[in-house]
């Protein structure tokens, strides 16, 4: 599903993020990325994202070079990769329904697709009650779970996650994770981006440590 | 067309929340374009001024005592109606006396006491006043001199080239001034747009990360643009319509009169369209240089 072959990131300034990197995720694989703050974790998950372009070597998701896709085969890529992030990113002015139904809103989905979808979604995630409620009368776990949602509402083929648990405490990050494994069991590919040893541990699924761009341990 | 409606939809909710400086740039594109019409308003009745006195305007052509029939085919040749001329009409030797005698009949008396008939036939031209037929008038003045058989040409045009002139001038003016204040326009609808797309970056990065189309992201933006554009366009419009009412009976109608013109006339239907498509325009341009740069 997933093949980076001698993959690096360097950046302007001289620093490699990501240095000769090689790896393969199966479809349907559930994998942990983890390491120190620098370790090219997030740099890995944006260049997944198509956010940025290798500096050198390949990224290939389902047979497809990323370095090599035009500005709208960029978009049908990107319709197919569901995204979470530590800080959820969820708009303020939009209610939980908004947020959700608004990737597909901006797909030119039918509306009725639309609310059947974004309602599915949040009952998928527990929230279909507060589905009128603005972002910020949440918790941090239920903004999580919106963001989880919005990232699945268009049945994507892999879900990208950049410390989703990073503002969560112990027993929420759990049940987040809990979601996460739900996702996979779908067949969804799942990789998650977390220094979070304690929940890797617990959840039990390979595991890639990056240090200083490089892949220091697969466990 | 669903991309459309969603950008219509979103344009008029962002417009209405960034309503300040969205009155601010629809002002603005307003102003232009009032300033824009206002001197398209003046120009068109000069140019009608200069058409109506045009022709009545006229160039004398006097003929020698001894022109003969060819010479006056010659003349008449030149004088066919055409962009330059309008018409023309012989007057003969005896006419001219005529007309003299009943013009001044003080005279009449002294004229019978010279030999002959003292007075020349000659041709009386109306001409047209078209903007730049002051050369050409000048021209076929000349050819008419070193016409044979034509002894003297009078044409009295610095009144006529004074307000060609002035057409031409006022014309430039306006679309200086139009063209200046039209880009201030276009520059501030496109600042109010980036307010706008700053406002709702979060939207279009998550727009970006989801693969939404460009015309899902930009399509918003390039709409308010439009819709200031072509509101600030019809405010101009109105405004110049209540303007040129306010003024007409009082100060424009008497104008109108001492000038010897027919009657002053607001701007042309198809000039009004082409002032709303043009804020349109401006108004597109803003939101589109906004949003290839920003979103």
């Amino acid at each position: 599903m997933i093949e980076a072959h001698h993959l690096s990131k360097l950046y302007s300034r001289g620093v490699y993020a990501l240095r000769d990197l090689s790896l393969i995720i199966d479809k349907g694989e559930f994998l942990f990325l983890t390491g120190p703050s620098g370790a090219g974790k997030s740099t890995l998950l944006r260049l997944l994202l198509r956010e940025e372009l290798p500096s050198e070597g390949d990224l290939k998701v389902a047979g497809r070079n990323l370095k090599l896709l035009s500005p709208s085969q960029t978009q049908s890529y990107r319709r197919t990769v569901g995204f979470v992030f530590q800080d959820f990113r969820l708009i303020p002015r939009f209610t939980v329904f908004q947020n959700v139904a608004f990737v597909m809103k901006v797909l030119g989905v039918d509306v009725a697709v639309q609310q059947r979808k974004t309602f599915q979604a949040l009952k998928w995630v527990g929230l279909q009650h507060r589905m009128n409620a603005y972002p910020e009368e949440l918790s941090g776990g239920e903004q999580q779970r919106i963001a989880i949602a919005r990232a699945l509402v268009n049945e994507p083929q892999i879900v990208l996650a950049d410390e989703p648990t990073g503002n969560l405490d112990p027993d929420l990050s759990l049940e987040i994770m809990n979601l996460f494994r739900e996702i996979n069991a779908r067949g969804t590919t799942v990789v998650v981006a977390t220094h979070d040893r304690d929940l890797i541990r617990r959840v039990g699924r390979r595991t890639l440590t990056l240090d200083q761009g490089r892949i220091v341990e697969v466990a | 067309m669903r991309a459309l409606r969603y950008a219509f939809d979103e344009a008029v909710v962002s417009l209405w929340r960034g309503r300040r400086a969205g009155i601010l740039s629809t002002v603005t594109i307003a102003v232009a374009l009032f300033v824009l019409g206002a001197f398209l308003i003046a120009t068109s009745n000069l140019e009608q001024l200069g058409d109506e006195w045009g022709r009545s305007a006229e160039m004398s052509v006097y003929l020698a005592d001894d022109a003969s029939a060819e010479h006056r085919q010659a003349v008449e040749a030149l004088l066919a109606p055409g962009p330059i001329v309008a018409g023309h009409q012989f007057v003969s030797k005896d006419e001219a006396l005529q007309r003299f005698k009943a013009t001044f009949a003080d005279l009449a008396g002294a004229v019978d006491t010279v030999d002959g008939n003292p007075l020349p036939a000659s041709y009386e031209v109306r001409l047209e006043a078209a903007p730049g037929a002051k050369d050409a008038i000048a021209e076929l003045a000349a050819q008419l001199e070193h016409t044979p058989g034509v002894s003297d040409v009078r044409y009295d045009r610095q009144w006529l080239d004074r307000l060609l002139s002035a057409v031409t001038l006022v014309r430039r003016i306006g679309l200086l001034l139009g063209a200046f204040l039209t880009i201030a326009a276009a520059l501030t609808v496109a600042n109010v747009v980036r307010l706008a797309l700053w406002a709702r970056r979060d939207e279009i990065e998550i727009m970006h990360l989801v693969g939404a189309p460009q015309t899902f992201i930009r399509g918003p933006f390039v709409m308010e643009g439009v819709l200031q554009g072509g509101i600030g366009a019809l405010l101009a419009l109105a405004a110049l319509a209540l303007a040129f009412l306010a003024v007409r009976g009082r100060y424009l109608v008497p104008l109108a009169e001492a000038l010897n013109l027919s009657g002053i006339r607001f701007l042309a239907p198809e000039l009004c369209l082409l002032l709303v498509a043009g804020g349109t325009v401006v108004g597109c341009l803003g939101g589109l240089v906004a949003a290839r740069t920003r979103a």
